[in-house]
Order: structure tokens, then C-alpha cells, then sequence
């Protein structure tokens, strides 16, 4: 890498160019070192998403099973029809929809206090904290399903001896029989392995706040909820509405947790699991696709409603230009 | 600084208290777990009754070795190269998103919020049709480079942000003292921009650490097969009993580095992740 | 190659030590790669000894599958239809043979390997291994569920089942009485279809009526007397309770836990608890009394007086179609399924042989006393059905039929019918 952004070759014969040329010929070589340096993480990008997604495409058109491939045959958008119609392809949107919500809702909450604490914790307790709020962040989700799932389980979990004073708890809770409660653990492991992530966030958003705003705020008599609401809330809300945006296409890609804990059972089968099991599991590679574009399409509308209608500029949230 | 009043000092030692439990009991009732016996997993205490490493010596050197080890290797080697090989193409592309002024800078910012996006199972299926076809499936490199698609986005977005805020003047200013362009580059720029790389290549690494569906779908042997797709393939003492111990005992196995990473790393991981994520 | 000095050439030796090796064994006996289902270690001991006895002829290398049936059948049915030349043995869940025999993934059996290896072997392995009245696979290992009870609570109820064979409703009248819980396997899993295949056979039913035809003709049998018995029997025992809280997802594994409890009464499950039982005895988890007091029985009976028809499981040898070495692997795999090889499994790892000169063998009667037991159980055991859409057929009974205390004799036939029927159309979802 050489440290001037002057770039050797392309030497024209430059002898009558007037100094405008030049310069644009100085911004095609700066163009150019550009695409060269960027490009190949452009091209591997491109290649590793776009071929996928458009031969999904092609083959979501098909009614084709990997078991029968003499069988293969254009079969138009009857896929489509046959997934759009399908109830549980509606109880699978239903269930993820209610996860993504409830699971970025509490997490923002817990993200937030948790940022709060942090950023308030004086400076020996702070590296223990953030040490401990990054060992969720770090561990393998499909460890954290397991962890959870044991701990749950009607036979070997503890939870049931340790929580039998609450209602409702008892030693013959089944927590994954029963679709609120496997929705539950589900959630909850989600939420415990995530928080972390959103709490960084707002953590970096938090020490946005110009500290001298909240302290004149103090001085005219601003109660600390008053801050909150009126100084630090508003200051932070691009780096909110960008966690958020994160969170939940993450969220609406749940799978690991759920194949784990509870395969699909009570109804608890999410998108990706029905895309999985149709496509992966029974082989039907053409109704698959189907899912997957159309579980493509919901990341796609989730952005354009994040981006056009609550106005999260990832651009000056993310430090574009 | 503040100096804390008795009862603040009692706050904060509850908070943390209930910080740390929260983070951590899940993790220490996996360990808890991966030390009881096959047999005393269904009595529904925390603690083992008898402490046991049985579960561990199936794992490296019982029945479960021959399943484990290749895992565990392939697991170390494909997400130290998916992580070397991102962090490689996105320095690159990051230092012209940064430096240079080019059209296009735009796009290629956008192209690696989408791919961040894309559902993972959406792509797996056509990817698992065009890798037996041109032979990645099952290898190293057919994990590699979909572990690319997760960590490269990340990996550019991070290391834009870092890279924004180095000082590229000091670079001229070490040229001007008489340093030759690479001396200056090395002097000046990179022990600005190493720790930028490193705490990227810690994230991507623990992304790439992390994938389960690839794993799942686009292999189907010890030879590329990773840690957390082989915890399906566990085992007890019979194909019915449940292999908790086992899974358990692979489970902390796995969880060690990460722990060891973060413990020696933290700031850093903090400060990539929210550099990366909102500051300019 | 010149070299200088001893020392570079032990250097060079060394490093190239791993490259020869591979070398030799390319040139050497072909490598055979036998992929085998988790096991206690017993399939790689097998792989060791026919190695050894082939005599250089060929060696073969085993690859494991995933621990649950299912997922087996993904991962060989992806990489056959792939055409994939490195599989040369599989060990299959006999239901899903039809699948991978019906596009041809599956080697044709020559005649006389065919007929040595069905000589004296259980009818249920020879069934499970045979597709369109040929025999596709070559059976190994068979596998049954046999009724285990608490001779305590038989007693208490009056019932003997080791004499004289007991009902599904006699144990769920005694585990209710008495207030305990049956062992069943109610959980979302093929588990869930082993039951309910077996009870439908055991009632004079069948899953599916025309196993062999394609898929938009297959007739669904759930909607006959046999149907509604067992939606009965299952309905029961989950809306009462008697399977205890844990029936919604009680696998095989669970059932045995709350067997050995307390509660536990009677319970169907495989052989493997028998000698699980004795392990956790040994590790001083159980106290030892329990397996004294364990006893073991035919499958309930559905009607009174009309033998049950138990559940088939077990493992037979598919042959790649496109291995390279289609004859040596079917010399190797009946290297595998010989007698002493099935005996020496099942008293290691606790799989019943399908052969039966292997229960006269010494070590399994000493490790199985009920060897006999489940030699009769198998030659009365009702596979599975066995079709290319059996994945459908099964996650359709595992939609319909879960949780336990949902099913219907009134509702649940017709459910399951119409569900399954749509999913083989490719009208709807699973």
C-alpha cells in the first residue's frame, strides 16, 4: 500500500490537457484505486448474496423435489399460491412477527438500563460489567439454546425446583409442552444473548449526549426523569432507531434457538425453520425457495418501513460521508 | 471523581451483583452441567451430585473423539481464515472508503448493509446446490466463503468508522521528517489503524465462531463439519439416551476462547462494536 | 532422490511421512466408507474387525450421521442425489429405504447375496429391507419395543404380563388407580409415529393402505375402526394425565427417567433401558432394588386376545449406488452383518441382532435376559410404513396426533387424513 493516494500508471499524454482534465484524470485514478482496493470485498459480497438469492428465485418457480429430480417441472407461482394461502406459513409469520417484537422491545428496555448502568458505573466496576454483559455477547447461540433448554427441561432443568414459590411454577411444569411457555424460553434465551449488542449501542449513544446540555439542565432544576425524557432521550434517538432496525432483522431471522429447544413443536415454528424444513428437511427444494424469497422480501420491507416511515438514517447514524 | 456515599456503594454492589448473575448463570449452569454424570442428569439439581469429568474424556479421548476433534479443528481453522480473509478484504476496501474519494464509495457502504441482512436461509439452499455441483460441499473453503457473507459487512463498517478517525496527516508529517513513505506509513499510520484491525478481526471471529445453519447444511463430514452442527451428532450410551453430558462438556469447551477473549479484551470489543455500529 | 545426510533424510522422512501414507493407502487396499448412524462406539469396532478379516482386500472407514433419524436421511438422501461416489455403506433406518431405493440411490442386492443374507433373519428385518418385493438393503441389526413394567405395581393391579400379555387399557386402568405414570413417547418426534404406527398395526390398521403407490394416490388408513382405537388410547392417556407432565415431550430417553422414578408403572421402549438401567445402578444413581423389581413383557395389546404388532426399528446396509467399489462394499457389509458381529453388538452396545442364531450366543443371554423376549417381539413387529414419502407421512402424524391430549377418535383420523393428503399433493405445508 503505498501512502500517497497519487496513483502511478495511467499516464496520459497529458503535454496541452488544461488543469481540469488532469484533475479528473487525477479522480478516474483515485476511482480506480478505489474499485481496485474495495472491489474485491464488493465481488465477494455480490457473489456470496445475489447468485443465491436469484437462484432461489429460479427454483421457487419449480415444483421440485431433490428425491425425484426427473420430476422437475415449471410449475409458474403455484408455489407461491400454495405457501400464501397456507395457515402455517401465517402461523409461522405470526409467531416470528410476535418474537422480533417482544424480544426487541424488552431487550431495548433491559439494553437501556444496562447502557445506563454502565455508563454511570465508576471506572473499576465498569470493566467487570462490561466483561460479564460480553460473555452472552460471545457465546454460541446454539450453546446458549442448549443452556437454556437444560435448564428448563422438565427433567433435568433446575428452574422448576428454584422458582416453585411463584404461581404457576412447580416441579411438573413442562415449560416445552405448551406454546407460551416454550415462546417464553425461547424469548428469553434470545433476549439474554442479545441485550448485550443493543446495550453497546446505546452505550455509544449515551456518551453522545453533550455532557454540558444535561448539566445545565441540572442547573435550571431538572429532575433526573426530566433529563432522561427531555435531554438524553432525544439525543439518542439515531443511535436507537439503529439498534433497533439491527435487532430486528436479527431477530426475524431467528432459528438456532428454536431448532434446538423445541424443533418447531406447540406451534412454535418460525420462517426460517419452515423454510428449513421444506427445503433441507423434505427435500422439496422448489416450495423452499418460495418461503425463502418471500422471507427475503419481509427483511426487505422491514428496512423500507424502518428506513421511510420512522426515518433511521443509517447514513449519518453509521458515519456515511 | 464521585465519591460514593455507604448506601450508593451497596447500589452499585447489587447492581452488579444482579448484572453478573443475569450474564453469567447460564453459563455457569452449563458447566454445572457438563460435570454430572449420564446418569444423574435427570435429578434437577444445579449442582452435580457427584463431581465427574466423564463427560469430558468422552468428548477428547472417549467415543466422542473421533466426532469432536475434527470439529473442533475445522470450527478454529475455518473461522481464523473466513476472519483473516475478511478482515484482509475489508481493510482494503475500508482504507479507500476512508482515503479516497471515488463514486461508487456509496454503494459499496450499502451493498454491505444488505448482505448484514440477508436471512441466512434464504441463500443456503441454492448455495448447497452449486457447491456439490462445483465440489465445495463438505470442504473448508465451501464454509469459508459463505462465513465471508457475515463477517466481511461487519468487518468494512467497523473498520470505515476506525479509520475515519486516524490522523492521515501525521503520515505527511513523517515524510516531510524524512521518512520514506513506507517508513512513514508503518511508523505513523499502522499503530493507529492495529488496533482497529485486531478488534475487528475479534468481532468477525466470533461471527463466524458463532454459524450454525451453514454448518448444518453445507457439510456432512469430519472434514469441514464445525463445532456447533456436530453438537447435533452427540451421543449417549445408546442412540436413545440423551447426550446432555456430552453436548455440556462441548459446549464449555467452545465457550473457553470466548471467554478468554473477552476477558483480555473487552475495551476493545466495546469500543469496535460501537465504532462500527454509531459514531462517525 | 539424493540426500546428504542422515539427519535430512529423517527430516525429510518425517515431513513426508503423512503425504506417504496417503500415498500408499491410495495405492493400496481400496478404502470403503461405511457411514453409520451414533452409536457406542460398536459400528467403528465392527468397521476394525471386518478390516482385519478382509485381509488387505479393502478397508473400510466409518463417518458418522446425525444422532436423530431424520436428519440421517437428509444429510444420505443429499449427498446420493448428488450422486456422491464416497459413500459406500449406509446404515439406514429401515423407513427410509423406500426413498433412497426408488430413485435408485440404493445398489441392486445380486440374488445369492440377497439369499445368504436373509437366511435365518427375523420376517420384520427382512420387511424393513425390502422395497417393491426386492430386497434393497441388507438387514444388520433389528430393533424392538417390548412392555417393561414394575413387577410392584403389576401386582397391585393384579396383572402378570409376562404370563398372560396385557392391554392398553389395563395398564392405564392400573396406572390410574394406583396414581402413576405410563411410559409412552409423546413427544413431537418419530418417536410419536413409532406409537401411533404401532398401535393403529396392533389394532388390525394400517397408516397407510397402499405404501407402494405415488404420491397423489397414497390411501391414508387413520380413518378406520383401527384409526380411532388408537386416537382413543393416545386421547386418553394424554387428556388424564397418565403419561405425567412430561408426555408432550417425552422422548425415548425421558419415558425411561420417570420409569425409574417413583412413579414409574409400565412403560414401551427399546431394549437400550435395560442395560442404561443397569449403568446408572452401577454409578450409584439408582438405588439397586429397581432393577429387581423391573420386568419385561410383549407390546400391549390393543383388543384383547389379538396379538400386538410392536414396533420395528433397527439398521440395515444400503450400498451406494454410485460407490466405486459397489462388490467389495457388499462383501464388507456382510462381513458386518455376521452373527458373531450382531451378537458382539448387541451385548456391547445393546442393538438386537437380526439374525437369529445370534441370540443363542452366550454374551447376549448374559447381558439380555430377555433376549427371547424380543427375538418373539420382532418376529411379530410391524415396520413402519414404508414408502418414498414416508418423511411426509410422519411429520404429517407428528402434526396432527401432537400433544397427545389433543387427539380425538372423533376429530383427529379425519385431521391426520385430509392434512397428510394435502402435503402429498403439494398443497399445503408442513
Amino acid at each position: 500500500m503505498t501512502s500517497s493516494t497519487v496513483v502511478p500508471g495511467a499516464t496520459t499524454s497529458e503535454s496541452d490537457a488544461p488543469r481540469k482534465a488532469r484533475r479528473s484524470d487525477r479522480a478516474r485514478d483515485e476511482a480506480r484505486l478505489g474499485w481496485w482496493l474495495a472491489g474485491p470485498a464488493f465481488v465477494v459480497m455480490l457473489a456470496v448474496t445475489i447468485y443465491p438469492i436469484l437462484q432461489a428465485f429460479y427454483d421457487s418457480l419449480f415444483s421440485y423435489r431433490l428425491t425425484a429430480p426427473s420430476d422437475k417441472a415449471f410449475n409458474g407461482g403455484q408455489n407461491y399460491v400454495v405457501v400464501l394461502t397456507d395457515p402455517v406459513f401465517w402461523q409461522a409469520f405470526l409467531v416470528t412477527f410476535v418474537i422480533t417484537i417482544v424480544t426487541v422491545l424488552v431487550e431495548l428496555v433491559l439494553g437501556f438500563l444496562l447502557a445506563l448502568v454502565m455508563h454511570r458505573a465508576i471506572t473499576q466496576l465498569r470493566g467487570v460489567l462490561r466483561t460479564a454483559i460480553l460473555v452472552p455477547y460471545g457465546i454460541i447461540t446454539v450453546v446458549s439454546a442448549f443452556a437454556w433448554f437444560y435448564a428448563f427441561d422438565i427433567n433435568s432443568g433446575f428452574v422448576n425446583h428454584w422458582f416453585s414459590w411463584l404461581p404457576g411454577i412447580d416441579a411438573d411444569l413442562n415449560w416445552f409442552a405448551h406454546q407460551g411457555t416454550s415462546l417464553f424460553v425461547i424469548m428469553a434465551s434470545e433476549i439474554w444473548k442479545t441485550t448485550p449488542f443493543i446495550s453497546l449501542l446505546l452505550l455509544a449513544g449515551l456518551s453522545q449526549v453533550p455532557g454540558e446540555l444535561e448539566e445545565a439542565a441540572q442547573v435550571d432544576g431538572a429532575t433526573w426523569w426530566q433529563r432522561l425524557q427531555r435531554v438524553v432521550l432525544p439525543n439518542m434517538k439515531a443511535a436507537t432507531m439503529v439498534a433497533v432496525l439491527f435487532r430486528a432483522l436479527d431477530a426475524f431471522r431467528i432459528f438456532d434457538n428454536v431448532f434446538i429447544m423445541t424443533n418447531g413443536a406447540n406451534g412454535t415454528t418460525v420462517l426460517s425453520l419452515l423454510a428449513y424444513r421444506t427445503s433441507i428437511g423434505r427435500l422439496e427444494i422448489g416450495l423452499g425457495s418460495a418461503i425463502s424469497v418471500l422471507l427475503f422480501l419481509c427483511v426487505i420491507g422491514i428496512c423500507f418501513v424502518a428506513i421511510k416511515l420512522f426515518k433511521v438514517d443509517l447514513a449519518s447514524a453509521r458515519g456515511e460521508g | 471523581m464521585r465519591t460514593l456515599t455507604p448506601r450508593l456503594k451497596v447500589a452499585w454492589a447489587v447492581i452488579t451483583l444482579l448484572v453478573l448473575v443475569w450474564a453469567l448463570l447460564p453459563v455457569v449452569s452449563i458447566i454445572a452441567t457438563s460435570f454430572k454424570l449420564p446418569s444423574q442428569l435427570d435429578l434437577g439439581t444445579f449442582w452435580p451430585k457427584t463431581w465427574t469429568t466423564t463427560n469430558y474424556e468422552q468428548i477428547f479421548v472417549g467415543s466422542a473423539k473421533d466426532l469432536f476433534l475434527p470439529a473442533l479443528r475445522n470450527s478454529i481453522g475455518i473461522s481464523l481464515i473466513a476472519t483473516f480473509v475478511a478482515v484482509v478484504l475489508a481493510t482494503l476496501a475500508a482504507y479507500a472508503i476512508a482515503r479516497l474519494d471515488f463514486r461508487g464509495k456509496k454503494l459499496i457502504l450499502t451493498t454491505a448493509l444488505g448482505v448484514s441482512i440477508f436471512p441466512v436461509i434464504s441463500i443456503v439452499t441454492p448455495l448447497f446446490n452449486l457447491w456439490r455441483n462445483i465440489g465445495l460441499y463438505d470442504t473448508w473453503l465451501g464454509l469459508i466463503i459463505p462465513y465471508l457473507s457475515l463477517t466481511l459487512p461487519i468487518s468494512i463498517w467497523t473498520l470505515a468508522a476506525f479509520f475515519r478517525q486516524i490522523p492521515w496527516e501525521l503520515e505527511q508529517a513523517a515524510q516531510v521528517d524524512g521518512a520514506t513513505s513506507w517508513q512513514a506509513f508503518r511508523k505513523a499510520i499502522v499503530p493507529l489503524a492495529a488496533p482497529g484491525v485486531f478488534t475487528t478481526a475479534l468481532i468477525a471471529f466470533f461471527i463466524a465462531w458463532n454459524d450454525f445453519v451453514y454448518g448444518i447444511s453445507l457439510t456432512s463430514t469430519s472434514a469441514a463439519r464445525p463445532v456447533p452442527a456436530a453438537l447435533a451428532f452427540f451421543t449417549g450410551a445408546s442412540q436413545f439416551e440423551e447426550p446432555t453430558g456430552a453436548i455440556s462438556a462441548a459446549a464449555v469447551v467452545v465457550t473457553v476462547p470466548v471467554v478468554i477473549l473477552v476477558l483480555l479484551f473487552q475495551r476493545q470489543i466495546v469500543s469496535g462494536l460501537t465504532q462500527g455500529a454509531v459514531k462517525g | 532422490m539424493r540426500r546428504r545426510t542422515r539427519s535430512i533424510a529423517a527430516t525429510a522422512a518425517l515431513a513426508l511421512a503423512l503425504p506417504l501414507a496417503a500415498c500408499a493407502s491410495e495405492s493400496g487396499p481400496p478404502t470403503l466408507t461405511w457411514y453409520i448412524n451414533p452409536d457406542n462406539g460398536g459400528q467403528v469396532k465392527i468397521a476394525s474387525l471386518c478390516t482385519q478379516a478382509a485381509k488387505g482386500e479393502y478397508r473400510i472407514t466409518t463417518e458418522v450421521l446425525p444422532r436423530d433419524a431424520a436428519s440421517q436421511r437428509e444429510q444420505l438422501a443429499r449427498r446420493l442425489a448428488a450422486k456422491d461416489s464416497s459413500i459406500d455403506i449406509m446404515s439406514l433406518d429401515p423407513p427410509f429405504i423406500p426413498e433412497l431405493a426408488e430413485p435408485g440411490f440404493l445398489a441392486p442386492i445380486p440374488s445369492d447375496v440377497a439369499e445368504a443374507v436373509t437366511t435365518d433373519v427375523v420376517q420384520g428385518a427382512i420387511d424393513g429391507a425390502t422395497w417393491r418385493d426386492e430386497l434393497v438393503a441388507i438387514p444388520f441389526w433389528a430393533n424392538t419395543q417390548l412392555l417393561w413394567y414394575r413387577k410392584s405395581v403389576a401386582e397391585a393391579a393384579g396383572l402378570d404380563p409376562a404370563k398372560t400379555p396385557v392391554t392398553w387399557q389395563q395398564i392405564m386402568d392400573a396406572a390410574a388407580e394406583q396414581d402413576k405414570f405410563l411410559g409412552v413417547q409423546g413427544a413431537k418426534a418419530e418417536s410419536l409415529t413409532v406409537w401411533v404406527n404401532a398401535l393403529i398395526e396392533s389394532a388390525g390398521g394400517h397408516i397407510l393402505e397402499n405404501p407402494e403407490a405415488s404420491a397423489d394416490e397414497l390411501t391414508l388408513g387413520f380413518e378406520s375402526d383401527a384409526g380411532r382405537k388408537a386416537a382413543e388410547i393416545m386421547g386418553t392417556i394424554g387428556r388424564e394425565g397418565l403419561g405425567g407432565p412430561g408426555l408432550p415431550t417425552a422422548d425415548e430417553n425421558a419415558t425411561m427417567t420417570v420409569f425409574q422414578r417413583d412413579r414409574g408403572s409400565f412403560m414401551v421402549n427399546w431394549p437400550f433401558v435395560w442395560s442404561a438401567t443397569n449403568a446408572a445402578v452401577e454409578d450409584g444413581t439408582l438405588d439397586a432394588s429397581i432393577v429387581d423389581d423391573i420386568g419385561w413383557a410383549m407390546y400391549p395389546q390393543v383388543d384383547e386376545g389379538t396379538d400386538a404388532r410392536p414396533p420395528y426399528g433397527g439398521i440395515n446396509l444400503g450400498i451406494g449406488a454410485f460407490s466405486t467399489h459397489v462388490d467389495l462394499a457388499l462383501e464388507a457389509a456382510q462381513c458386518i452383518v455376521s452373527p458373531e458381529n450382531q451378537a458382539f453388538y448387541f451385548a456391547t452396545n445393546g442393538n438386537p441382532p437380526s439374525s437369529t442364531k445370534a441370540y443363542d450366543d452366550p454374551q447376549v443371554v448374559e447381558a439380555f435376559p430377555m433376549a427371547d423376549v424380543i427375538r418373539e417381539s420382532l418376529e411379530k413387529a410391524a415396520p413402519r410404513p414404508q414408502t418414498p414419502y414416508y418423511n411426509e407421512v410422519s411429520t404429517g402424524v407428528q402434526e396432527t396426533w401432537h400433544p397427545p391430549a389433543s387427539v380425538n377418535p372423533d376429530t383427529t383420523p379425519r385431521e391426520a387424513t385430509d392434512f397428510i393428503t394435502a402435503v402429498l399433493r403439494g398443497e399445503a405445508l408442513l
